[in-house]
């Protein structure tokens, strides 16, 4: 028999490197979308009439010219991480969970019934009583989706848009009637919302001590979604479970013929994926404002996709992604504060760069699978390998 | 044989001719100093290796890659070729592996993709054009038939069709049989001289040694990036083709390890489903490979994955040593001691992006020895096994931690049987285990699965290739309809097999 061409252990220092081109690729093509949203959102500045270097100046200022407003755009990203992070579960194992949405809705309706009624709970179990109620409302509210999926076939798409619809109506109901406010303090808004939360229900401020202010409600919960993204990286590259979602998401007849239970798997993980929904909406009620109203904070389980898209589905990427998002986010204010230009631009400035991002991702990726491709050629499986497959149904899309 | 074909036209001019072609990706010299010639009306065939840079040849040739040294002369004339739009327009045409067809389609509609006359589409026109075209060459086709309704075969019929509707004189094929029934190869070798006798030219990229001595006029060899040697069919043998390829002398029939048969490991019996399996019976013992023929559609699919569990049966019994497991798990089955090699490497038995450490415990990253009971990976352990598998199985790769598509065809294969063959199972069923492999690839194979008798295991070989069965099986049934139609000796003629694939023997015996 021939001998071993290629020495597994010999090689191993130049896959580390393989890794981190991979992920400087990336980061690269995340850099170079930002550099045209940036450019292309700089031509509409002028076209408004307004300097760009003073509205990016002004961008900049309100996320990094001071603790406290680096202090406001983790505030704004902590949501954000946990529902991209839902996102991703689901992805990962081939699902697409549309219904981040409803799932964080319900969530915060089962958290403001938990920090109303579980106040008889000693010290600081009441908040994680009510985080653990909340997660449970998004998992149970994942689940319809799931089941369906796998013992009807019932695209999860379809599903979880429909329950995205029922849980608006729901969170409307739930603040209308059973946990609708026994008494509206004099000189408040009357909007429809639940009573005010008792302290023992609400969590941390963390960021007073770093000097930021009340007012951004930087709370423990940005921990708690760091920590999040650590146990969903551990989860997905570490475990059985996994493993056994990867080989779903990628490739389920292989993954059926290895014995792995495809429906079993999808199950958990839009479970797993609903418990990370149902943090979604802490940060809003129980750090920001301390009730659930009709006022809430929507569409964070939307923009979940996009900031999962961001980061690639990388736990860790993710954390990034939701800042750079919390930064443009923030934008908002300083362009409201500082300039003329309409605070529409940032919604403008985030689709220009996603749209960016899609391109450039794919342009990563191809230079990747070819300089894959060339490594593969030195082992002398050139022609067939599935990498040259790649190039070229690659270069079929180009012609 | 006897005839020299086109090729006898020596005297006329070169169609193509290809000087001193150097093509070099990073790290390896795909094409080195390749010289070829084309003649009109010919059919010329290329074999090698995966790897050798057949492929890497023609599509330089076809304009997909720019070569890096050499010329390219047309007519006569040197050609720049830079997109195969550019090919075309020269009257090169190129039919891939992989077809690139739009299903909803028809068959004109699809022909005249991308080459419409006009803005407005006459397709009573259009399909007359095509049906004269496929008259003309004896494609047997509807010009009306919507592509998904039909068979590979066909559909690379309408892959040609679209080359020729474009006026092209030099059609270059891809591995045109690794996705045909041998029935369906045979029509197109038919169709390939109806061209070849009105004076197209044709390049037959290949690894099957016995249809390029059936159907070339000229031979060349290609080994890792530069030719080796160009003869004629009636000039060379198989075994001497082979070893032209590999470098070396390789084995058509490899010995086969004598072991004493013993008990029966499976029995099926009455085995129904989904209208394909209408009621199998057979038996494998241990140290005894059984061969299973058949032209494919007729249930091996079917049967290999009743098997294996990922299909329920409808009705029968499926024992192992005695114990009957019709209708369990994939998961029960294996931890039972059935191995899977799945016929189709890509969808059944690798997770393409996916490491080579993972994929070499798929099915088995549930084991005590590779995971906790609290679900967390022995990473190490993993990884330990995957080198050492690696090593043990000669997969080509330059680590354990690439994805899995990296990896070639045969070396993907070589993973697959590391992995299922560890497991030291009591059967192993093999569907089609050999399916797109080169020469010494399928050697290897062959080697592992004999071996596997030597231990005394039981394997259930189902193989479309005749070649497979008469080199491995200790008995052999044909499979015809779902039914087993026969019985035979490992030494019938091949006419006795044939018929039992066609469901002729039937009634002789079982009467």
């Amino acid at each position: 028999m021939a001998t071993v061409t290629a020495a597994p252990e010999q090689a191993a220092p130049r896959i580390r490197s393989d890794r981190l081109e991979r992920i400087a690729g990336q980061a690269l093509a995340l850099l170079a979308s930002l550099l045209i949203a940036l450019l292309l959102g700089a031509v509409l500045i002028v076209a408004y009439g307004e300097s760009p270097a003073q509205v990016y100046g002004a961008i900049w200022e309100f996320s990094f010219g001071s603790v406290s407003n680096f202090g406001y755009v983790l505030a704004i990203a902590t949501p954000l991480i946990f529902s991209a992070l839902a996102v991703a579960v689901c992805f990962k194992g081939g699902l697409f969970n549309i219904g981040v949405e409803g799932q964080y809705l319900v969530a915060m309706v089962a958290a403001a019934w938990a920090a109303l009624n579980l106040d008889f709970l000693p010290g600081g179990l009441h908040v994680v009583g009510v985080l653990v109620v909340a997660s449970l409302g998004g998992m149970i509210w994942a689940a319809v989706p799931g089941v369906l999926k796998v013992k009807t076939g019932a695209h999860e798409v379809v599903t979880t848009i429909m329950m995205n619809g029922i849980a608006v109506s729901f969170l409307a109901w739930a603040v209308n009637f059973p946990l609708k406010a026994q008494e509206i303090p004099a000189g408040q808004n009357v909007d429809l919302r639940t009573d005010v939360f008792p302290d023992s229900a609400l969590v941390g401020d963390i960021g007073t001590t770093f000097g930021v202010s009340r007012g951004a409600h930087l709370s423990w919960l940005l921990l708690l979604a760091i920590a999040a993204s650590i146990v969903v990286w551990f989860l997905l590259r570490r475990t059985r479970l996994g493993y056994e979602a990867r080989a779903v998401g990628s490739s389920p007849g292989s993954a059926r013929a290895g014995g792995i239970s495809i429906g079993g798997t999808q199950i958990k993980l839009f479970l797993i994926s609903g418990a990370l929904a149902g943090l979604v909406g802490m940060q809003q009620i129980l750090a920001d404002r301390g009730y659930l109203g009709l006022n809430y904070v929507a569409v964070l389980g939307f923009t979940g996709i996009a900031v999962a898209f961001l980061g690639q589905n990388n736990p860790i990427g993710i954390i990034f992604a939701a800042i750079l998002w919390a930064v443009l986010s923030r934008g908002e204010v300083a362009l409201q504060i500082e300039t003329e230009v309409p605070r529409e631009f940032v919604i403008i400035l985030q689709g220009i760069l996603i749209l960016s991002v899609v391109i450039t991702y794919q342009i990563a990726k191809r230079r990747l699978a070819a300089r894959q491709l060339q490594r593969a050629g030195a082992v002398g499986s050139l022609e067939d390998s599935a990498a040259a497959e790649d190039i070229e149904g690659l270069a079929k899309e180009d012609r | 044989m006897t005839e020299d074909g086109g090729a006898g036209r020596t005297g006329a001019p070169p169609l193509v001719v290809l000087e001193h072609i150097t093509k070099r990706f990073p790290g390896v010299v795909a094409n080195d100093d390749v010289s070829l010639e084309l003649r009109p009306g010919e059919i010329h065939a290329l074999i090698g290796e995966n790897g050798a840079g057949k492929s890497t040849l023609m599509r330089v040739l076809y304009g997909m890659y720019p070569a890096d040294g050499g010329r390219i002369l047309v007519r006569g004339q040197e050609a720049k070729i830079a997109s195969p739009r550019a090919a075309i327009a020269l009257g090169i045409g190129m039919v891939h592996q992989h077809f690139v067809l739009v299903d909803p389609f028809t068959v004109t509609e699809n022909v005249i993709l991308g080459d419409e006359d006009g803005a407005i589409l006459d397709r009573s026109e259009a399909e007359r054009k095509v049906r004269e075209l496929a008259d003309t060459y004896g494609f047997q086709i509807d010009p009306r038939a919507t592509v998904e309704d039909l068979s590979v075969g066909e559909e690379q019929r309408v892959e040609i069709l679209k080359a020729l509707y474009r006026g092209i004189d030099i059609l270059i094929l891809d591995e045109p049989t690794a996705v045909l029934t041998p029935s369906e190869a045979n029509d197109l070798f038919g169709n390939l001289r109806e061209l070849k006798a009105s004076g197209k030219s044709i390049v037959f990229i290949s690894h099957k040694l016995d249809e390029v001595l059936e159907i070339a006029d000229r031979i060349t060899v290609l080994r890792r990036g530069a030719v080796v040697g160009e003869t004629k069919p009636a000039e060379t043998s198989k075994a001497t083709l082979a070893e032209m390829m590999v470098g070396r002398p390789v084995l058509f029939r490899l010995e086969k390890p004598q072991v004493e048969v013993g008990e029966p490991v499976l029995s099926v019996r009455g085995l129904r489903g989904e209208g394909k399996l209408n009621g199998i019976d057979l038996e494998v013992r241990g140290g005894e490979i059984l061969g299973v023929a058949g032209v494919e559609g007729n249930g091996q699919r079917e049967l290999a994955e009743a098997l294996i569990g990922l299909r329920q049966p409808e009705g029968g019994t499926i024992e192992l040593e005695g114990t009957d497991i019709g209708g369990r798990s994939v998961e029960d089955i294996r931890n039972a001691g059935v191995a899977y090699i799945p016929e189709d490497r890509h969808e059944q038995g690798l997770v393409l992006d996916m490491t080579l450490w993972e994929n070499v415990v798929l099915g088995r990253h549930d084991d005590a020895e590779f995971s906790g009971s609290g679900g967390v990976l022995f990473i190490k352990k993993i990884k330990e096994l995957a080198s050492r598998l690696v090593k043990l199985f000669d997969v080509r790769t330059r680590s354990i931690d690439v994805y899995a598509s990296t990896l070639s065809g045969g070396n993907q294969q070589k993973l697959i049987l590391a992995r299922e063959l560890e497991t030291d199972p009591r059967l192993l069923v093999a569907a089609q285990p050999t399916r797109g492999l080169d020469v010494g690839a399928i050697e290897f194979v062959w080697r592992q699965i004999l071996e596997q008798k030597g231990e005394g295991r039981a394997v259930l070989l189902i193989s479309a290739e005749l070649d497979e069965i008469y080199a491995l099986s200790d008995r052999i049934v044909t499979l015809y309809e779902g039914r087993i139609t026969g019985e035979f000796p490992p030494d019938a003629a091949p006419e006795e097999l044939g018929v039992g694939m066609l469901g002729g023997v039937r009634e002789e015996a079982v009467g």
